[in-house]
């Protein structure tokens, strides 16, 4: 597992993240406290910090055009069903929270993913 | 509602009342709407299956979702999956001399029997029919099928309904559907009534007319007239261009109700 060697916010894909919130979104990132504490929650669980998160989700070959990992995706977007299912079983919506938190940051670092709806 | 109207109200509806069902003569009226539609040498190039999703297993659906369009589907009661029939040219030599037969073909035009039987068929048709799946045929034949799916958006819009056209992979949805071998792949068209406002955040950005349209020759704008730009306004074919200032706001709504990213 890899430590958080800095705070989260210092991460590139963070910083993208909370400008894709506040330019596309019209959202202001920091108004909610629980992003960047889901965020932390899912990378000591995967032990990968957030820019290695979106990277497990690229395929990079040197000279060749950077790719979305069809694997690599699919397999964070199953790691986001399990950390999805740690929230309260009483609470469907804290539980979608979680998870679209976790795709929040993946789609606004160019990782193309839907959660379905969750009613 | 004005046929103006139609084409200014429509948008590409990504948001779905998923628990609304589309009442059957609604997709009858939009089919209807796709059957006469201007098709070249009256061939019937789009072919459709209409999907009730409600119809379908969950594992079925999820068979038909792609990572784009997943959503979509999912929110989406009805779903047309648009083909083009490359084997539309064959009969089509009949199908021209019915056009001479009603009088749509004449003799003023040049048009009879023996020029479609001795001319038009071995010379144009036939060749056409042989090569279909050379990539000038296709792209004239996928034409076609997008000006009927055309007329079945525009249709579905004056019902009240939202429509979103979307590629899909076609070898899950063949597994699902069985379409015959000659049909290509075009369009899924999801159909449902929209959760979002019909304005959808306002009409979509479009390059100004003087540089998609010329006159005469390539490099000459065709000029557009304030005066007519006026009259479309007044009409509801143009509309306030998007974002309406509320746009984000009702996206994040709709985020809140179907527990959706933002």
């Amino acid at each position: 597992m890899t430590a958080l060697q800095k705070p989260l916010e210092s991460h590139e894909s963070v910083q993208t993240w909370f400008k894709g919130l506040r330019e596309q979104s019209g959202i202001e990132p920091t108004d909610d406290p629980a992003r960047l504490k889901l965020l932390g929650e899912f990378c000591e669980i995967a032990g990968l910090d957030p820019d290695e998160i979106v990277r497990a989700c690229l395929l990079v070959k040197e000279g060749r055009e950077t790719k979305i990992s069809i694997k690599g995706r699919r397999s964070m977007a199953e790691r986001i069903m399990e950390f999805q299912s740690l929230g309260s079983p009483q609470d469907s919506r804290d539980r979608a929270k979680r998870g679209n938190t976790i795709r929040s940051f993946l789609i606004h670092n160019g990782i193309q993913l839907q959660s379905g709806v969750q009613f | 509602m004005e046929f103006k109207e139609v084409i200014g109200r429509r948008r590409s509806i990504r948001y779905f009342q998923s628990w609304r069902p589309v009442e059957r003569e609604k997709i009858q009226i939009m089919l209807e709407a796709a059957r006469l539609a201007s098709c070249a040498v009256n061939a019937t190039f789009m072919k459709a299956i209409v999907v009730f999703r409600d119809d379908l297993d969950r594992e079925t659906l999820d068979a038909l979702k792609t990572p784009v369009s997943g959503l979509n589907i999912e929110l989406a009661p009805v779903h047309i999956y648009v083909y083009v029939d490359m084997g539309a040219y064959v009969g089509a030599q009949a199908r021209l001399k019915k056009l001479v037969d009603v009088g749509a073909l004449n003799s003023t035009h040049g048009w009879s029997h023996k020029f479609v039987d001795e001319f038009v068929w071995p010379n144009i048709l036939k060749p056409l029919a042989d090569n279909a799946s050379q990539a000038g045929v296709a792209a004239g034949a996928a034409s076609d099928a997008g000006v009927a799916t055309c007329q079945a958006m525009l249709a579905a819009v004056d019902e009240g309904l939202g429509v979103c056209l979307s590629a899909f992979v076609a070898e899950p949805v063949k597994k699902v559907l069985n379409p015959p071998p000659n049909w290509m792949p075009l369009w899924v068209l999801l159909v449902g009534y929209p959760a979002e406002t019909w304005e959808a955040g306002g009409q979509r950005p479009r390059p100004p007319l003087e540089e998609q349209f010329f006159e005469g020759k390539y490099g000459k704008p065709f000029k557009s007239d304030p005066k007519v730009v006026e009259q479309l306004k007044a009409a509801k074919m143009i509309q306030a261009p998007a974002p309406l200032p509320w746009r984000k706001e009702e996206v994040k709504a709709l985020a809140r109700m179907f527990g959706l990213p933002d």
